[in-house]
Order: structure tokens, then sequence, then C-alpha cells
């Protein structure tokens, strides 16, 4: 039930993009076609499922005051907190170009499909955002932050998805010149977002 | 040039040399300033202790550094029943010590709630002070915000009924909305409610702002529901402990 | 990798020995006001526009942090444009970044401390705000240290601008202040524009507020400069 309840929460009452406006930069990119917002949504949802297990590791045994006990009772004052940020970023950019490779390895259609969008998502604020939350939250197992990567993902790939539907649809309407293009997508954001805001404290 | 920029080994070498560089470099800047964020991070706790006292809302955080033991007479740990925990009893002349567990100095509530689950196996630290010939108890309390963490500082009279001051404070609530809590006009609300009814503890009721008030309720922040509720929370989570203990000492 | 990241554009080498403030050079400075800002047209650095606009305060401390961790990234990672591995090297601008920001954080909490309680949700903002890798990837990595310098404040004033001027109307019709000085009279006190039964905007306050306001924002720059209109 617990999970269950992490899951939605992260999906929809704190979806990235809507509550957070994380990950908008690749987002606005992006929601052009259909097509390739699926794309980059899939691709978003599987990097943070890897990448917030890995750190959520690196948190509890490297960075965390008190981390490194395992290394021996003398580490056990040490702390490394300082060093979240690089840590962090350092794991999702090696994750990112790792998961690259061995896609390209293994599935070249798959790739062919991800393939773009993988070096994009080094630079997503939505992953080190989803990272930093995880930290924040401070979950009490890696369970807990698992599902916690994959329901974010998922709520920036129905966002992302969403949205791209709406601008497809409305590629023809007749759209005061100044507002085409990215103008009307702030403008969709925003009312999707007045939307989302229905969610809020929403429990289970 | 005749160095291949591609080659596995350059590339690897950059990389080391790279790391052995930042990571020298934030570890000298981290270890160098530590010892002054320390003293931040405590000065910032004594000045939370000295505000919320009658009349002391204006003391800086550098004054709380060198003042505090004028104001914080006696510190103490209790337990979940308002019990004082053995050889946790200390005045103001033993120094204060964030290393020392006995220290109500060094209790991180913060901490507690994190990793202790039971609320019967917690820490509750006290801080005894007096101002003006008053004795006053200090208590912290602590709860959750929208984002992250709201915790603040109690003082209650010494019949351990009426709230003689506040103060509130939060890691990352919205600007404007939840973060108002740690406005004066928010803290001051709280001069003078009570706390204890006849059945006994009465939390404080943080109410949507505009309706009447009695003397249990606050006015909470408009746009800031989830923080008003984090405060809500810790007004009802902790301080009938210390209600307790002030009763109890008062009645020997 | 990466060759195909949506910010690949103008990545030529600056000639040889210009003055200080050639044409190039000056319009590196103003191209990021307006035909190239980095928030409504090139769309870059959103997240942190938009979290962080309830107040000027917010915006103006941000937009500094913004403007100190760009214009150091740029010059470091211009310096190092030749050694850089091209394989690794956008692990490389991310640590740059990082470390920049972690450096600001700690000298903030030692000798600032009030500042960085005032910060303590951006500075995470800042390694992910999106503007600092694009500027690093399309400009500091083809560019000597001059013209990156320049790029890094143009940007971060392009950046600058459209912050203070969202949170302006996000912090005087939500809150009826601007810097946390009452403007529009006391709202619980009732005085002032209040007492003539004026309301402060809700919505103002929320987030899809600011999405809203920098589609306004762009409405006007584009309806003053129609050469910025996208065509389908």
């Amino acid at each position: 039930m617990d999970l269950v309840n992490i899951f939605i929460r992260s999906a929809f009452v704190d979806n990235m993009i809507f509550a957070f406006f994380f990950g908008m930069c690749s987002y606005l990119a992006v929601s052009k076609t259909v097509k390739t917002a699926v794309g980059l949504g899939f691709a978003v949802i599987f990097v943070l499922t890897v990448t917030i297990p890995i750190n959520y590791l690196i948190e509890n045994y490297v960075l965390k005051e008190g981390a490194l006990t395992w290394m021996g009772e003398e580490y056990a004052s040490v702390n490394l907190n300082y060093l979240t940020y690089i840590m962090f970023i350092a794991v999702i950019a090696s994750t990112v170009q790792l998961v690259e490779m061995i896609v390209e390895k293994i599935s070249p259609a798959l790739y062919g499909a991800l393939g773009i969008f993988l070096p994009l998502i080094a630079v997503n604020c939505a992953i080190l955002g989803g990272a930093l939350f995880m930290q924040e939250k401070q979950f009490a197992t890696i369970g807990q932050a698992t599902v916690y990567g994959l329901g974010s993902g998922v709520g920036w790939f129905i966002a992302v998805v969403l949205i791209a539907a709406i601008r497809e649809r409305i590629r023809y309407a007749n759209i005061p010149g100044p507002l085409r293009g990215v103008g009307m997508a702030f403008l969709i954001t925003g009312l999707m977002g007045l939307a989302f805001l229905g969610f809020m404290g929403f429990e289970i | 040039m005749a160095v291949n920029k591609d080659s596995n080994a350059y590339t690897i070498t950059f990389a080391i040399i790279l790391v052995i560089i930042v990571g020298g470099l934030l570890a000298f800047i981290s270890n160098g300033l530590k010892p002054l964020q320390d003293k931040n991070l405590k000065n910032e706790k004594k000045q939370y202790i000295l505000n919320c006292l009658p009349g002391n809302k204006l003391i800086s955080r550098d004054q709380a550094g060198t003042e505090f033991a004028n104001y914080v007479k006696e510190r103490v740990i209790l337990n979940y029943n308002g019990e004082q925990l053995e050889n946790t009893f200390m005045n103001s002349d033993q120094s204060l010590d964030d290393k020392n567990p006995n220290d109500a100095f060094s209790i991180d509530l913060l901490k507690e709630y994190k990793t202790i689950s039971k609320k019967e196996d917690r820490n509750y630290p006290l801080f005894i002070c007096e101002v003006k010939g008053e004795k006053y108890y200090v208590a912290p309390v602590m709860g959750k915000g929208l984002w992250a963490a709201v915790w603040g500082y109690i003082a209650l009279d010494e019949n351990g009924e009426k709230i003689a001051g506040a103060v509130f404070d939060h890691k990352s609530e919205t600007p404007g909305l939840g973060a108002e809590i740690s406005q004066d006009f928010f803290e001051d609300q709280f001069i003078g409610k009570l706390i204890s009814s006849e059945s006994g503890y009465k939390a404080i009721e943080v109410n949507k702002p505009g309706s009447p008030l009695n003397d249990y309720q606050v006015d909470g922040i408009s746009g800031g529901t989830f923080t008003s509720v984090g405060v809500e929370e810790m007004m009802e989570r902790t301080l009938s402990v210390y209600q307790k203990y002030i009763k109890n000492l008062n009645r020997s | 990798m990466a060759e195909e990241t949506v910010i690949v554009e103008e990545k030529k080498e600056v000639k040889e020995r210009e003055p200080l403030f050639s044409k190039k050079n000056k319009k590196l400075i103003t191209d990021p006001l307006d035909e190239n800002n980095p928030v409504t047209i090139q769309v870059l650095g959103i997240c942190s526009a938009l979290a962080v606009t309830v107040q000027m305060k917010a915006a103006v401390v941000m937009s500094i942090s913004v403007l100190f961790v760009l214009l150091m990234a740029n010059i470091s990672v211009s310096l190092m444009r030749n050694l850089i591995p091209n394989r690794i090297r956008i692990i490389v601008q991310l640590v740059v970044v990082a470390s920049l920001v972690i450096i600001v954080d700690q000298v903030l909490k030692a000798y600032l401390y009030d500042v960085s309680k005032e910060l303590s949700v951006f500075v995470g903002l800042i390694i992910t705000n999106c503007i600092i890798m694009g500027r690093l990837e399309a400009f500091a990595l083809g560019n000597k240290v001059w013209p990156s310098t320049l790029d890094a404040l143009g940007n971060s004033i392009g950046y600058a601008m459209v912050l203070v001027v969202v949170s302006f109307f996000k912090e005087l019709f939500g809150s009826g202040k601007l810097f946390g000085i009452e403007i529009f009279g006391n709202a619980t006190e009732g005085t002032g524009l209040y007492a003539m039964g004026y309301m402060d905007n809700g919505l103002m306050l929320l987030p899809p507020s600011s999405l809203i306001l920098v589609a306004i924002y762009i409405w006007v720059q584009k309806m003053r400069n129609p050469t910025l209109i996208e065509t389908h």
C-alpha cells in the first residue's frame, strides 16, 4: 500500500513538470509530435528508474554522515554530504552513457528509437531533481526509492505525451502569430498545471 | 600536438586528473570552511531559543552566541512520559557541548524523528530559561511542510499552560506562501494562546484565515495550506510531553 | 554522441586579434537580451525561472548566482576546450558546473549564512539549469576565453531580465508587495487599496501563473520584433 501511495503521489500529485517544472527544457523541445514525445518519455522513465536506486545506495553508503561505517568504526564521523551534487550528476551522466552503449550493442532497433534522446537526458533537470528529492524524502528502503523513480518517470511521460498530443492537434489552428510555437506551449502547460493542482493533497 | 584526444589512455588520464583536482579543491574548501559553518549552525539554534522568549525577538545570531547563558539557565532531556532522563540535567555553568549525547543542546529533533520510529523511544530536549525574573520553558517542535521539514521553538509559561512565544522556520517552503510561517505576524499570533483545557493537553489548531478564533486557534497562511497543516501537526506532536513534565515539577 | 543536441549553433571559432569590444563581441552581449533570449527564444533554464519568481528578492538572488556560475563555468571550460576529450565532455562539463555550485554553496554557508538560507532551495536548481549546460556545449567549448566571458554575461542578463519581469508581476499582484515592501497597503489590516475592496490575486502565487506570464512576455516580445515569429 505504501508503495502504491508513493507511486501515485510521485506520478500525479508531485508531477515533475506541472508541480516543479523539472525537465521543461527538453520537454518543450520534443513535445512537437507525439512520436518523439513517447520516445523521450520512455527514456526518462528508464533512466529515472535506474539512477534513483543507484543514487539511493550512494547516498546511504557513501555520502550521509556516518554512512561510511561499513568501512570500519573510524569512518563513522566522516560526512561527505558536500559532494552530493557532484556524485549524483556523475552517476547520472555515466549511467546514461553506459545505457547508451549497452542499448546500441544489444538492440540496434531500440537504439534507433531512443538513441538520440539519451544524451539529452543527462542534462534533463528532472533526473537530477528526482535524485535530490529522493535525498530530501529519506526513503526507508531501496524499494521505495525505486518506485519513486518509476512514478516520477511515469508522471513526466504522461505530461509530455499529453502536451504533445495537444500541440499536434492545434498545429493548423489559427493562433495569433507571436504566440505560435513556444508561447502557445507555455500557455497550454500553464492551463494543464492548473488542472493538475486538483491532485494536491491527494492521498490513498 | 601529437596526443590523440580520442584514445582511451588520454580519456582516462584526463578523467583521473580532473577528479583529483576537483576532489582536492572541494575537500580543501569544505574542510577549511567547516568550523565557520558549524558555528553558524550552533548560533542559529541558540538564536531560535532566545528569540521565542518574550521581548527577545531582535537578538541577532552573533549576539545569541554570546548571550545564550544569560537566559538559558538549565537544560534537560525528557522521555516520552515527561520524566527526566538520568544524567541529563545541566545548568548554565556547564558549557554547551553538541557532541555530548547527555546535553539537551546536542539533540537534533529532526534526526530523532527520522531514525527512531517509536515515539516512546525518542529524546525530548527542554531548555529552562529566565527573563527578568520570570521562568519560561522552551521546547523544540517539528513537522512536515509541503516540500520538506518545518520546525520551531515554543516558549511555555511556568505553569505549562500558556504559550509565551514562538518561532518557526522551514527548509524550503514556497516563498510568499508557506515560507510566511517564519514571519512575525504569524509567530506573534501564538502568544497568549492556551494549550490546556479541563481534560488535559489541547493542541493549537491552525485555521483557515479569516474565521473567528478562540483561545486555542490561530490563523493559517492563505495559499500555504500544507505548511499550515505542518505547523498544526507539530503543535500536536510533542508539547504534551513537556506539559506533563512541567505539571509534575510544579506539583512536587 | 550528442552532436545532435538541440543546442548546436554558432560553433565557429572567433577570429584572432579583435578589439575587445568589436561589433561581433558586442552582439554576444546584446543578442541574448532580445533576439536570442535564453528563456523565451532558446527555451532553456525554464525550471528555475518558473520556480523562484514568487518574490522579486528570490529572483534577483537566483539571477546573481546564475551569473556567477555561468561566468566561471564558461571561462574554465573555454580554458580547457583543447584538452577535454570529446567522448566524456558532457560529464566534464557537469563536473565543472557541479563543483562551482558546491563552492558557491559552501562559501555562502560560511560567510553569508542568511543569503544561503534564502538560496537553499535554489542552489541545486543552478546545476540543473539548462542555460549553463547549453552555453558550455554551444559556445564555451568552441570559443576563446574573452568571447565566452561576454557570452556568459549576455545570457545571464537575458535570463535575469525575464525573471525580474515575471516576479515583478507575480509579487505585485499576488501579494501586493515588491521586494517585501507593501505597495498596495496592508492586506490583513485592510489599509490602502485594500480598504477600497481590492483583493490579492491568489492565482499569481501558484506555479502555473508563471508559465502564463512567460507566455505573455513572449507574445509582447515577438509582437515588437516580428522576425522572431515561428512558422509551423
